[in-house]
């Protein structure tokens, strides 16, 4: 078996039991230490099958530079909560696949916080953002949904209010919520909402118009130095 | 008088300057035991503690952040008792729920909590950057340590590279106006942006062939490391175990121990405030430890 199956099972046969196991019995907001050491556990596999399979120098780099523009993407629109960076990742994983989609998710999280602040909530952005590339590379690979700008615009709004928005919304649950009931979840989603929709706008609006002239740069990069013909996308 | 000797920009900080793992290891048992502790002493040990240290490593502008964490505690403190029903002295009503005294200290406590994590990442984030944390995980994680190396060089290099390319459009003639329409403005960001992305991946895949050319991955890659555990972080290692150790030790014997609803019941301060206070007080201590020495070295000159 491969390495990285075995820290698949053991993360999930053994981490998270034993982590639940004592996490329930620890006191305050014990449950932010559970939840959040269960979102690393989670990514433990992630990174540990890439770290396995000794990714080539080419496809570091061109991680880093997806990972590169997402930052930029962060950085460059000044508007709170209006933030390019979802659509680039989720650009980065319709073009080079799930895998590096949650890896330019991931690290993009973790790296554009040293710039803007680490805090109690970074695990938690690495998984949204992580699972947000992830799912763009996984639905539209294989030619399973077309790369046209409305389709993407329409999977982007979706993923972001439905799917990486949620997530995030999780952290400011085990974090700022007092005591955890329906009714505080509900609020907690629910004043996340308008924050979440303003992602979905400007995701949307990059995807509309920056995603095809973007992706045909990529496609024409691939094709003129022979990427994704291997097994690994690159 | 501190920033008499650390100057105006730098700001000295003995603790930034020991190894990566022993900065690493504290904001983790500090974070880690503020989620966990919700006894108003140790709360306020812990504020008290986080605050100095954080004013110590920002300064001034350090008063704007703390002052800023003031309204959040209140929110936090106030909406507590709207979810949280029980306690038995109500204050007033809120439509048929009853508001209580004790859900509103139990709001306190949780605010606390929140405000003392805040404040311990905000150290954290002056001490341990980015070079700290790829030298402690480089050989753990070597391909994503060197992916985040990576990164961290090809942001300034992009900013650098959007001006070479505005520049260039404008003294071409192709660079928007003062007036331009947003449409324009957005047409000739796609451009830039276009650019950029063919720029930056060409040069990638260059830097990668060359990368392998070199030998990148034909055998174990070894780190170059800034920091060597020094006989002060060995001590300092031992010290933090023990008074870690202590408190949880104190946890256990039931000394943090604080409900608040139903009925406010507090476990009697003991010994374990002293340790968890000394515990957080290490950076301050070795800040002004180091602070004193120097003001004696110099004055023997």
């Amino acid at each position: 078996m491969k390495k990285s199956n075995i820290a698949t099972l053991i993360v999930f046969f053994l981490l998270i039991p034993v982590t639940l196991f004592f996490g329930s019995k620890l006191p305050g907001r014990g449950y932010y230490i559970t939840g959040t050491a269960i979102i690393i556990e989670l990514m433990i596999p992630f990174f540990m099958a890439f770290e396995g399979r000794r990714p080539q120098a080419r496809e570091l780099v061109v991680i880093a530079v997806m990972c590169a523009i997402a930052i930029a993407g962060r950085a460059a629109i000044p508007i709170p909560n209006f933030k390019a960076i979802f659509a680039i990742i989720m650009l980065s994983g319709i073009a080079f696949g799930p895998e590096a989609g949650f890896m330019v998710g991931a690290i993009s999280a973790f790296a554009s916080n040293f710039f803007y602040g680490q805090g109690a909530y970074t695990p938690w952005q690495m998984m949204a953002y992580g699972a947000g590339g992830m799912l763009a590379g996984f639905c539209f690979a294989k030619g399973r949904l077309p790369q046209k700008p409305l389709v993407m615009a329409v999977f982007g709004f979706l993923a972001t209010i439905l799917w990486v928005g949620p997530l995030l919304d999780c952290s400011h649950i085990f974090l700022m919520v007092s005591v955890i009931n329906w009714d505080s979840i509900i609020a907690a989603f629910v004043s996340g909402f308008p924050v979440n929709l303003s992602q979905g706008i400007c995701t949307v609006l990059v995807m509309l118009l920056f995603a095809r002239p973007l992706l045909d740069k990529l496609d024409r990069i691939k094709g003129k130095y022979g990427m994704m013909e291997g097994e690994n996308g690159l | 008088m501190w920033a008499a000797v650390t100057g105006k920009t730098m700001r000295y900080d003995a603790f930034s300057k020991c190894h990566p793992a022993v900065n690493f290891l504290f904001f983790v048992g500090a974070i880690g035991m503020s989620v966990v502790i919700q006894h108003p002493a140790y709360l306020l040990a812990g504020i008290i503690t986080g605050a100095i240290y954080y004013l110590l490593l920002n300064g001034k502008k350090g008063w704007k952040t703390i002052l800023g964490l003031l309204p959040m505690f209140m929110i936090l403190t106030v909406i507590n008792p709207l979810f949280n029903t029980l306690g038995a002295t109500p204050l007033f009503h809120f439509g048929s729920r009853p508001y209580t005294l004790e859900a509103l200290f139990y709001g306190a406590a949780l605010a606390s909590m929140f405000v003392i994590m805040m404040l311990w990442f905000g150290c954290y984030n002056k001490v341990l950057t980015s070079d700290k944390f790829t030298c402690l995980f480089g050989n753990l994680i070597p391909s994503i340590s060197l992916l985040l190396v990576m990164v961290f060089r090809i942001v300034p290099n992009f900013i650098r590279k959007t001006q070479q390319i505005i520049g260039a459009r404008k003294s071409i003639g192709k660079g928007i106006s003062e007036n331009a329409t947003t449409k324009e403005k957005l047409q000739d960001g796609g451009t830039v942006l276009g650019s950029l992305t063919s720029w930056a991946l060409e040069g990638s895949v260059v830097t990668g062939d060359s990368m392998r050319a070199r030998g990148y991955g034909a055998a174990k890659r070894s780190s170059f490391m800034m920091y060597r555990m020094t006989g002060t972080d060995w001590i300092l290692l031992a010290v933090m175990l023990v008074l870690i150790g202590a408190t949880i030790v104190a946890a256990c014997l039931g000394q943090f121990a604080a409900t608040f609803v139903p009925a406010i019941q507090l476990a009697p301060v003991s010994w374990g405030l002293a340790a968890y206070t000394c515990y957080l007080l290490i950076p301050t201590a070795l800040h002004i430890k180091e602070t004193i020495q120097w003001h004696i070295s110099r004055s023997k000159i």
